[in-house]
């Protein structure tokens, strides 16, 4: 009995030390004090009602923060502004929205405050966010932002036309010569409707499809890449062929997007790959039903996570991070999760989320996303190098020019590849 | 009092009168030297310190957020002249030189050949003046969006013309070939009236007796023109050929909004190109070094070009 009564209090003790120590920790990240701080992102004007109401509930449920919430353009903007704050120490915001890509550098950088010990200390379910989301909102294992506003690549496609023609969507590598030949309609050298569009202006949307065929755009030693390879080649080849057959076209320059929505909502396009945020702007232009394709896979089927993650600069006061704490742990809370995901066409970041009336609702709303719902576990983080956006500038190029300009499609491979070589290296 | 007396007293007053004029001479320098202190603070802060911190930061390898760097000697100028910079470095200054070169040429010639041809005094006269003259008033970026949505490859109003007479479309901004050259389109729009009003004002200043008697020695409109009215603008083609060479050399905003420095930077300008050193590939180490090199480059052409000046240029007085 004795022995009993001891153990329950050893544990007894044991409990209340640990939970004394979260405790502690949690304070020490509370907010103490009314404060003011700043929020920076990057959605337009449409959606500052979205953004007024979710600061509103947000400023409701902790009366002693006030957050200003700022649009400082697009993503490349703010991370203008963002690193121009970061030099001057000054003027920093206590949040902001990041371009996935940026993360590597920034970690790298240690601009970010490694999110951590928050976690720990107020026991944020950081797991409820799939493996992928939180290895891409990371760097070298720390957790340097959390998954905010989240995309993938996708084919969207003309299900009236789909339907109505039976084409028949590509599944893997080695359906797409029959689905372009199918989806096409080409004659005497002219296209009346191309099969789909390649974004050639970001090597993001064809990206994809050479890590499915095995192809490293980075190789281990993080030093070399393999697209100058035989494989990788091949796949430039194959981009090369459609194009130039006028099955599909290569779509480049700056208005290059645009011109790609407006083909796909004339009817001039079977299909356009783009990215799953742009699903609203799609539904509500075009004047038939738009359908949603997972990209075709080859050794794998797996896409690439887009968009944008929260973080919090690491040179601001104590005070300002831990109301940042806040601000950030709530906008990526299950609480307004699905609100962001039906308002702005990017997806639900908690596997939680998923499974609820809120969800189920949202897929009856937009069926289209059930082929990123049943392809969750299939969206990886992006590859994070420091020199990746030097790799992207040079590879992006290389394509468009070899396959709307003309040229040898090895030496260009070849060429790209020695460049990206002495950027990773550097 | 003597005569020796008197002379004694001027001899003490002369030696005051010369130390008073140094001082006053020196206060009336101090003066005017503390009238200038707050534009000159002006400058040093916001003008000669930072280049003097853009000198200092191409010795380093900062890339803008980390804190920590440390001094890595001339490792980005031999980056610059000698490694892989090198090749983008060339083709960067050409692309520069040419778009200056034809900026320069559509402000002079044009702005010349408008100002002749505006230079009456009648109300059409006066409104179209007004019209070539208003674009350099519209914002860069405003009219960059508005001349990529004509020169549309697709969509573009200049392709539909062109298609209207049997001429087939063309890449305007996305084909290595014309992309320098639509950008061009739009500068010589922006630029080619303000070029016309300052030589329509030095036209203006020349006096008409000098015509007068040219036209009584039997000289026709053309010989005027070569012989007096050129002669006498070129005050003014020296001031607008400096002022638009170092303009054009930092060209930007029309680059940035309408081509990125694309396509597969056939418009990648030196200040663009400098521009995506430092905020996209974050090395703000060697987009100094090039800032600091082109600054030497600007520097050299623009001492050359006001040398070369003092022969060639012909001042009324």
């Amino acid at each position: 009995m004795k022995r009993i009564s001891c153990a329950i209090i050893a544990v007894s003790m044991l409990m209340a030390m640990t939970m004394g120590v979260g405790a502690a920790d949690a304070d020490k990240y509370a907010v103490k004090a009314p404060i003011k701080i700043q929020w920076w992102h990057a959605m337009e004007a449409q959606y500052k009602p979205l953004i007024d109401k979710v600061v509103a509930d947000f400023e409701k449920q902790n009366p002693m923060i006030d957050v200003e919430a700022i649009y400082q353009g697009s993503y490349a903007d703010l991370n203008e502004k963002l690193i121009a704050a970061q030099a001057a120490g000054t003027t920093l915001p206590a949040v902001t929205v990041a371009n996935t890509p940026y993360i590597a550098q920034y970690g790298d950088s240690g601009m970010c405050e490694i999110l951590d010990p928050y976690i720990q200390a107020t026991s944020f379910d950081i797991k409820d966010f799939g493996a992928g989301l939180r290895v891409a909102s990371s760097f070298k294992g720390k957790q340097v932002s959390l998954p905010f506003l989240i995309s993938t690549q996708i084919m969207f496609y003309n299900k009236d036309m789909a339907d109505a023609e039976k084409i028949k969507l590509p599944e893997t590598w080695a359906d797409m010569d029959t689905f372009m030949a199918k989806a096409s309609k080409v004659s005497n050298g002219a296209t009346q409707r191309y099969a789909t569009v390649i974004p050639g202006w970001d090597q993001w949307y064809f990206e994809t499809f050479y890590l499915n065929s095995g192809v490293n755009i980075v190789n281990d030693d993080n030093k070399t890449t393999d697209l100058g390879s035989a494989k990788a080649v091949e796949i430039a080849k194959q981009l090369k062929k459609w194009c130039d057959s006028k099955q599909a076209y290569w779509a480049y320059g700056k208005d290059a997007s645009g011109i790609m929505r407006q083909n796909f909502i004339d009817g001039k396009t079977f299909s356009v790959i783009h990215t799953t945020s742009l699903y609203n702007m799609y539904a509500t232009n075009c004047k038939f039903k738009v359908g949603m394709h997972y990209l075709p896979g080859n050794k794998t089927r797996d896409s690439e996570i887009g968009g944008s993650v929260l973080l919090i600069p690491s040179k601001n006061k104590q005070d300002v991070k831990n109301a940042g704490w806040k601000l950030l742990s709530y906008l990526t809370s299950k609480e307004v999760n699905m609100l962001w995901a039906s308002e702005t066409g990017y997806m639900p970041t908690r596997n939680s989320v998923t499974q609820t009336a809120e969800a189920k609702a949202y897929l009856a709303e937009k069926p289209a996303f059930k082929a990123v719902f049943d392809n969750l576990d299939h969206i990886n983080p992006r590859i994070q190098h420091p020199a990746y956006s030097a790799l992207a500038k040079i590879w992006m190029q290389e394509m468009a020019k070899v396959v709307i300009e003309g040229g040898d499609v090895q030496a260009s491979m070849q060429k790209a590849a020695k460049q990206i070589d002495e950027a990773l290296q550097d | 009092m003597s005569e020796g007396a008197n002379m004694t007293k001027k001899a003490d007053k002369v030696p005051a009168a010369r130390t008073k004029a140094p001082n006053y001479r020196r206060r009336e320098k101090t003066k005017d030297f503390l009238c200038t202190v707050p534009a000159l603070g002006f400058f040093a802060a916001f003008v000669y310190y930072p280049i003097i911190e853009l000198f200092r930061i191409s010795f380093t390898n900062w890339n803008l957020i980390k804190d920590n760097y440390k001094y890595v000697g001339l490792k980005n100028y031999t980056w610059l002249f000698a490694g892989s910079g090198a090749e983008k470095w060339l083709a960067s200054l050409r692309i520069t030189f040419t778009y200056t070169f034809w900026e320069i040429a559509i402000t002079l010639a044009g702005g010349m050949l408008l100002a002749a041809l505006f230079n009456r005094e009648s109300k059409p006269f006066s409104t179209m003046r007004a019209i070539v003259f208003m674009p350099k008033y519209i914002g860069v970026s405003t009219s960059a969006i508005v001349f990529m949505w004509i020169l549309n490859d697709q969509f573009g109003i200049l392709n539909y013309v062109l298609n209207a007479f049997g001429i087939a479309s063309q890449p305007w901004l996305n084909s290595e070939k014309t992309a320098l050259a639509s950008v061009l389109i739009l500068t010589g729009w922006r630029v080619v009236g303000d070029g016309m009003m300052i030589y329509l004002s030095a036209m203006k200043g020349i006096s008409p007796e000098y015509y007068e008697a040219a036209k009584l020695d039997g000289a026709n409109g053309l010989q005027r023109f070569r012989f007096i009215t050129l002669p006498l603008l070129s005050p003014t083609t020296l001031f607008l050929f400096v002022t638009t060479f170092i303009a054009s050399m930092k060209v930007f905003q029309s680059v940035d909004v309408m081509t990125s420095g694309g396509p597969y930077e056939a418009t990648n300008v030196m200040v663009y190109w400098i521009y995506e050193l430092a905020f996209v590939e974050f090395r703000v180490d060697r987009a100094a070094a090039v800032a600091c090199i082109f600054f030497a480059i600007l520097l050299a052409f623009t001492m050359a070009t006001m040398k070369l000046s003092d022969k060639n240029v012909h001042y009324e007085s």
